[in-house]
């Protein structure tokens, strides 16, 4: 079961460094974010399976943290970035 | 077969090591803010790795969260315009001016010699020797709580934990001499999503910060970790301007901003006498008081994240010296 979760877990890894190809090239500052939120969404599922893998329950707490935060970072996006040439 | 955990670990710090390149080197400022927050994301998993879930838990909520909003709200009050000079300057905003190769060099000095440090330690500490676990574990009962790492900040080394509060207390004091006035930049509508989305994440992001104060005395959790959780209700409700900094409102904020310092540092002084010295906490009182400063140091640091990302005192300032982007 650990080698199963392992496995899952470089794989959910391996997509997102691929995420990150459109954090680093863009172009536009939307893309960037939304990449930002994929490699987030990706980030909470690979807690979720360590919290397991590693019997780790407190991995469950950064994960919250994790998902609520990512809320708060696309609203400063929106905001901000819609204001920015005014 | 190769135990995929260990492809997992290598892979990701490669990633970490090729993300803090990525965010130095690359132009774009907001692209370097994305990839900063990635970072912090994929250190965090690093953390979590290293079966450290109370790094994990701190690097997420203030590294990740916190850190992201305030570095795009600093792009915003730059007014960056992305472009060559004559675009910039086209758009009546302050040209960036590139760092003299001279100040990289010398910074990049500096980090070397840091990292050098840090490799001697590394390869002087002991292989696989025990660390200070036997030690903090032989002493909790002592403590009043029953987690190691909030045992170690509230109580044997609370004197540290006590200067990092007033870090941030500094931070504020000096954010609000730099900078006042009042923003009056027009509402973005946000309107119809915004509330189906305030009425969802407000409430969990206030249970959320409340839970991972009250965890911190059995598990990874605790007043940083919960004040930058509660601080994010602070930064939406500035960014919705459901709520809007008023003059009349400073004197509140200062108490909320002293209120953590000036709590620990007097149940420090208070405690002192009959035998036994400043932070030292009576053990039967331990856990009463490690709450009471917990709680209030987590106010105080919600209150003043949420100010630094506000980002100014809420002054009047007459027009003549009004702000450019207020």
């Amino acid at each position: 079961m650990t080698t199963f979760f392992g496995i899952i877990v470089v794989t959910l890894l391996v997509s997102i460094l691929t995420g990150l190809i459109r954090v680093h090239r863009g172009p536009r500052p939307a893309d960037r974010m939304m990449a930002a939120q994929l490699v987030g969404s990706a980030a909470v599922a690979i807690l979720l399976i360590l919290s397991r893998a590693m019997d780790m329950p407190a991995l469950l707490d950064v994960a919250v943290v994790f998902a609520l935060l990512a809320a708060v970072a696309v609203v400063g996006f929106v905001v901000l970035a819609s204001r920015k040439v005014s | 077969m190769t135990d995929p955990f260990l492809i997992l670990d290598l892979l990701l710090a490669g990633a970490v090591i090729a993300l803090a390149v990525a965010t130095l080197t690359v132009r774009d400022l907001f692209a370097a803010i994305v990839l900063f927050i990635v970072l912090g994301l994929l250190s965090a998993l690093a953390w979590v790795r290293l079966s450290a879930p109370d790094v994990a838990l701190a690097e997420a909520a203030i590294g990740t969260g916190v850190t992201g909003a305030l570095l795009l709200k600093t792009l915003h009050h730059l007014r960056y315009v992305a472009g060559t000079l004559g675009e910039q300057t086209a758009h009546g905003v302050t040209p960036v001016t590139p760092v003299p190769m001279s100040v990289i060099w010398a910074n990049a000095a500096f980090c070397g010699l840091i990292t050098l440090g840090l490799a001697i330690a590394f390869l002087d500490a002991p292989l696989g020797g025990p660390g200070f676990d036997a030690l903090v574990a032989d002493a909790i009962p002592a403590s009043g709580v029953d987690h190691g790492v909030t045992a170690v900040l509230l109580n044997f080394r609370s004197y540290d934990t006590l200067m990092e509060v007033v870090v941030l207390l500094a931070a504020v004091i000096a954010v609000w001499q730099i900078e006042r006035g009042l923003s009056e930049a027009p509402s973005p509508d946000l309107s119809v999503i915004w509330q189906g989305f305030a009425r969802l994440t407000l409430p969990a992001i206030v249970v959320v910060g409340t839970y991972l104060l009250w965890k911190g005395s059995e598990a990874p959790g605790g007043a940083f970790q919960g004040g930058a959780v509660l601080a994010a209700v602070g930064i939406l409700l500035l960014l919705s301007r459901l709520y809007v900094p008023r003059p009349a409102h400073r004197a509140l904020a200062r108490w909320g901003f002293v209120l953590g310092t000036g709590v620990f540092a007097g149940v420090a002084l208070l405690v002192t006498g009959g035998g036994r010295v400043t932070f030292e906490y009576p053990p039967e009182h331990a856990k009463t008081l490690i709450l009471l400063i917990e709680g209030l140091v987590t106010v105080s640091i919600a209150v003043t994240l949420a100010a630094l990302f506000h980002g100014r005192e809420p002054v009047a300032v007459r027009a003549k010296e009004a702000r450019h982007d207020a």
